[in-house]
């Protein structure tokens, strides 16, 4: 990841937003200044040591450092980790997705977690021991005569206390790493990559090339050896998983049972489904340190915004397909990004790293009863479908570099040869009233509408199923590829790619207009162009465009590259060719991002600042929880409207996060 | 040599013949072929006019011609020198002309042809002086043999050219100039028209009871001549009967799409729109009837819409990619056809004529197709800010005291 200034400064206003301002503190030093030591620290901070060792626990506790503790002088240095600090901003977001995908319970657990930072699952289990043992005595304090009226009491209670017991606390947490949302923290966990690459490779060389790397071949093997290595240690946080996988008890298994249990639960009848679901788990280790892994989180996230992205293209029904094509094809996918030094060849392949491909008829198991297939695509007699066109198999990804919109060129040669035909079957509009002639009787017959009818009904669900996946395959953005017969994958890359100029192309639009969007895009697709060609293609006044494209130059969408025709450099004998850069310009966009949010969480506080009193008000006891009957409305007021405020503010963080995911991490 | 010589001295008696053969020449290559053809030395002597095939009279005779301004020389790589003639009418222009200067300043305009010649052009080929040529033009202009004519190209060059001659498609820059202005409102209502035929005939209209049919109409719907209305009118019984079929499934299907577990994320605004309403649906893929611009180009051809200019399949074409360029149509390859189908389908919405009527009468443009996508970026007010790269906390520009967030925020 790589930091920028307005990065740093995101990071730090939200360390500052949840843990206060002296790991924010110590966090922004330790991003600007690079690895420092207690000393260096203390240098820098002008604190002093207990303050930073303070700070510094807090901030490891929340896994946002480094460190690497030097074997010859006994020193530990720390280094800031940018990334679990950016994804503080996403703790909303994750949360929703969690219990969108697996219910309240496990999203409170979850929200505890994410809360600790990382815990030991002895430590949890008393934590939510305690709050069950303090629930129900307030349950029973508040009804003592629950056993006479039974449930009607007890179901108020039942929102304030999701997990029911500790049992069922086992089984969340089980699920929750099976699902790869909890990774183990272990002994590595805190070493930046950097070292720990550095470390493998010094042992590497020192166990099986001791005469020193030597030659191209040697250089490949080296390599291999260090991704080795490096993705067992990767692995390492996964084994909680392995174990859980070792110790049998099946994942549905479990989940029926789990599921059991909330229906128990919604009983009330605690007691009887703990002792169930312990028979179902195995006993967890409590000694195991358990956090969030983000990255699954991502995988996850990145297929929501996928879904919805399908959604927006072709239509609802065929984005809920989507979203079954994807459940399925990620399960086995750790993360968005593969790692050059360690996914080499077919290393990875434990991780799913290599493209994980589904069947039609997984699809069609998977899709919930829900969903209906038939609907959201319009009905049209077989004749007017060109099948072998729309269920053609691409058995290679697309070629990365070209992007369907850029490459149309290629088309061109074809197309040209194309129109001929287009004539024939235009002209022959006899030949096409003929196939229709065909379908016609049938249509038009007395019970015409019947008998249209009726095929559509037969039609299966696995063929209306296929009928979307089709679809989605043919759409422009290539979000799934039949790579052979029956059998389907999605190319991340190439998807995401298209979503990133999406949001790109949205910027623009808003910024410049349209006009704008079809200059920029008139150039991505053509590449250099010169500057008097523009108004043809476009179709503009040359005035206009000359403006739109200064004032895109300035914005940073465009880029103008000056071509001398001698060596006078005088301008009328100079070639001016306009060109994008849309790498460049997801970046800039990436970062203005930050800076946006950045900007939100400083206006919050100015906000804060100005209603001091008012939030020190609400901060006493007694006012804390009844803020509306205790608070003269006055005060009142104000509270709620830095409530909105803040509300407003803190929302649209959470959508500058969304574009970061986009154009950064999916 | 020799004979050059000697037919140069006996040209006192010969003149009456080398008239006579001159108009006999000029008659026969006019007959040969328009005034663009080029008359090579051979070719002249193989139309059999020149007795004995004697060079030295043929020269004499061009050489008359030439100075009647009945021929006009010209070099060819291939060929050398040759000649072409100009028509009688012509010529005479050219002798009525008071001097020399003139009839070279309308000899050279007149070789610029429909695309015209720039008058710096015509004084830096003549080597005249400025007003020489001021009033040459001017004597040629109240005579009028020459116009002053404007070229898309070069709007700001006086440029001139023979009075008879209507500028050519390169300096009216073709059908979208009107009086070499880039006639917009034409180019906008085009694709007005070519955007609505594109979703027409790409997308499955699925409306709330009999209002299906007649929304899913351009405009310019009652100009379409027969051939395009049959296929319609059949198209028409298709979609009726599937949308009575739909109709009553409505409720479940709404139903159904509300609750499925991967409900849509309420991030972006407008996501929970009920589809209750008409929507747009697509066709399946491999759709082998999405229109393309050949079909397009027909259409626009027979409606009429177009009454004075007539445009090309390129024409379509470059407005096609235009819609592509903006987003609003796609191009999609079944088989060996490229077609047209508009993007993102599930956004559309029916046309309200009401709104539309609104829209224009404040004097808004109605935007063709979805409302553009949107997100947080732009919405922020930091996303359009004139002075975001100054913005810094504690500068002069801070997000403490920024206005636009305080508007934003209602705060004003």
């Amino acid at each position: 990841m790589k930091v920028t200034k307005d990065l740093a400064e995101l990071c730090a206003l939200l360390i500052d937003e949840i843990y206060g301002e002296l790991p924010s503190r110590i966090f922004a030093v330790l991003l600007n200044r690079g690895r420092s030591s207690i000393f260096q620290l203390s240098q820098y901070t002008s604190m002093t040591p207990r303050q930073l060792r303070h700070g510094l626990a807090v901030l490891i506790q929340q896994n946002l450092l480094f460190y690497y503790v030097d074997n010859d002088t006994k020193t530990a240095a720390y280094e800031a980790n940018p990334e679990p600090a950016y994804n503080l901003i996403r703790t909303g977001k994750i949360l929703e997705m969690v219990e969108s995908a697996h219910g309240a319970p496990v999203k409170d657990v979850m929200q505890s977690l994410i809360l600790l930072g990382h815990t030991r699952v002895s430590d949890l289990k008393a934590a939510y021991e305690q709050k069950i043992k303090r629930s129900v005595e307030a349950a029973q304090l508040a009804n003592p005569d629950t056993d006479l009226v039974g449930e009607a009491n007890t179901a108020p209670k039942k929102p304030t206390l999701p997990v029911k017991s500790v049992a069922h606390l086992n089984s969340i947490i089980c699920r929750l790493a099976e699902a790869e949302l909890v990774e183990v923290v272990h002994g590595l966990t805190f070493v930046s990559p950097e070292d720990i690459q550095r470390d493998v490779e010094e042992r590497v060389t020192r166990v099986k090339f001791p005469g020193g790397v030597k030659g191209g071949k040697g250089k490949l093997e080296f390599e291999e050896a260090v991704a080795v290595e490096l993705c067992k240690i990767r692995r390492e946080s996964k084994s909680l998983k392995r174990k859980l996988e070792e110790a049998g008890g099946s994942g549905a298994k479990r989940r029926k049972l789990l599921n059991g249990a909330g229906v128990n639960g919604v009983n009330g009848v605690n007691g009887v489904n703990g002792e169930h679901d312990a028979d179902g788990d195995p006993v967890l280790d409590p000694q195991q340190v358990i956090r969030v892994n983000y990255e699954k989180c991502l995988v996850e996230l990145r297929n929501r915004r996928l879904v919805q992205f399908a959604g927006e293209m072709i239509g609802d029904t065929t984005s809920y397909i989507y979203a079954t094509v994807l459940r399925q094809l990620t399960k086995k996918v750790s993360r968005c990004h593969t790692d050059p030094r360690m996914d080499i060849g077919d290393m990875g392949d434990e991780d799913g790293t290599r493209q994980p491909v589904v069947t039609t008829m997984e699809i069609l198991d998977n899709l919930p009863t829900t969903i209906d297939p038939s609907i959201g695509l319009a009905k049209v007699s077989q004749s007017r479908i060109n099948k072998h066109s729309a269920e053609a198999v691409h058995p290679n990804p697309p070629n990365h570099n070209k992007i369907p919109f850029l490459n149309a060129g290629d088309d061109d040669e074809e197309d040209e040869e194309d129109d001929g035909s287009d004539v024939e079957m235009n002209g022959g509009h006899a030949s096409e009233g003929e196939s229709d002639k065909e379908v016609k009787p049938a249509v038009n017959g007395t019970a015409g509408t019947v008998r249209f009818v009726e095929p559509a009904r037969k039609e299966s669900r696995l063929d209306m199923l296929r009928q979307h996946l089709f679809l989605l395959a043919e759409n422009q953005v290539p979000f799934i590829r039949q790579c052979a017969d029956g059998q389907w994958t999605v190319d991340f890359s190439v998807v995401i790619q298209h979503l990133r100029e999406a949001e790109l192309d949205a910027v623009i639009e808003g910024t410049v207009g349209r006009q704008g969007l079809r200059l920029v895009r008139i150039l991505r697709k053509k590449g250099k162009l010169d500057e008097k060609a523009l108004p043809n293609i476009s179709l503009m006044k040359k005035s206009d465009v000359q403006n739109k494209m200064l004032e895109m130059e300035i914005a940073g969408y465009v880029d103008i590259q000056e071509v001398p025709r001698d060596n006078s450099r005088t301008a009328n004998r100079t070639i001016f060719l306009w060109y994008t850069d849309t790498d460049r310009c997801i970046q800039t966009l990436l970062n203005n991002t930050y800076k946006t949010a950045t900007r939100c969480l400083q206006r919050l506080a100015m906000h804060r600042r100005k209603e001091k009193d008012v939030l020190l008000l609400t901060k006493r006891t007694d006012v804390k929880g009844r803020e509306k009957d205790v608070m003269q409305k006055e005060y009142y007021d104000r509270f709620a409207k830095l409530l909105e405020i803040e509300r407003k503010l803190l929302g649209h963080t959470m959508r500058m996060d969304e574009m970061v995911a986009v154009l950064r991490d999916y | 040599m020799a004979s050059l010589a000697s037919s140069r001295a006996g040209t006192g008696e010969d003149t009456p013949k080398v008239e006579i053969l001159k108009d006999a020449l000029y008659e026969e290559m006019t007959q040969h072929g328009s005034s663009e053809r080029l008359y090579s030395q051979n070719d002249l002597i193989s139309l059999n006019i020149i007795p004995k095939n004697d060079l030295g009279l043929l020269l004499k005779v061009v050489q008359g011609l030439c100075d009647d301004r009945l021929l006009v020389a010209a070099t060819d790589n291939r060929t050398g020198i040759s000649w072409r003639y100009r028509s009688r009418d012509e010529a005479k222009k050219y002798t009525s002309l008071p001097n020399n200067e003139t009839a070279m300043v309308y000899e050279l305009i007149d070789e610029a042809g429909a695309d015209g010649i720039w008058s710096r052009t015509l004084k830096g080929r003549l080597k005249i002086h400025e007003s020489v040529l001021k009033t040459c033009i001017k004597h040629l202009e109240t005579k009028g043999y020459i116009t002053d004519m404007k070229s898309v190209e070069h709007p700001n060059k006086k440029m001139y050219i023979k009075a008879n001659l209507r500028p050519s498609d390169r300096a009216t820059g073709g059908p979208w100039y009107t009086d070499s202005n880039l006639d917009e409102a034409f180019i906008v209502g085009l694709e007005k028209i070519i955007f609505n035929f594109i979703r027409m005939k790409s997308t499955h209209f699925r409306g709330g009871g009999g209002e299906g049919s007649t929304a899913t109409k351009t405009p310019k719907k009652g100009v379409v001549v027969a051939g395009q209305g049959a296929a319609r009118g059949r198209k028409r019984a298709a979609t009726e009967m599937s949308s009575e079929e739909d109709g009553g499934r409505a409720t479940p299907a709404a139903a159904a799409a509300s609750h499925p577990p991967p409900a849509q994320q309420a991030g972006g605004p407008g996501s929970s729109r009920s589809r209750a309403g008409p929507a747009y649906l697509p066709f399946p893929a491999g759709y082998n009837y999405y229109p393309t611009a050949y079909e397009i180009a027909e259409f626009i051809h027979k409606s009429g819409i177009t009454n004075n200019t007539t445009l090309s399949e390129d024409d379509v074409q470059q407005l096609v990619d235009i819609l592509c360029y903006d987003g609003l149509v796609e191009p999609v390859v079944v088989g060996r056809r490229k077609g047209y189908r508009t993007t993102r389908i599930s956004k559309q919405e029916a046309e309200d004529p009401a709104r539309n009527k609104e829209l224009e009468e404040s004097g808004q443009e109605v935007p063709l197709g979805p409302p553009p996508v949107s997100n947080g970026f732009v919405e922020a007010p930091c996303g359009r800010c004139p002075v975001f790269e100054l913005c810094e906390e504690g500068g002069p520009v801070n997000p403490s005291n920024c206005v636009y967030f305080q508007r934003w925020l209602g705060l004003d």
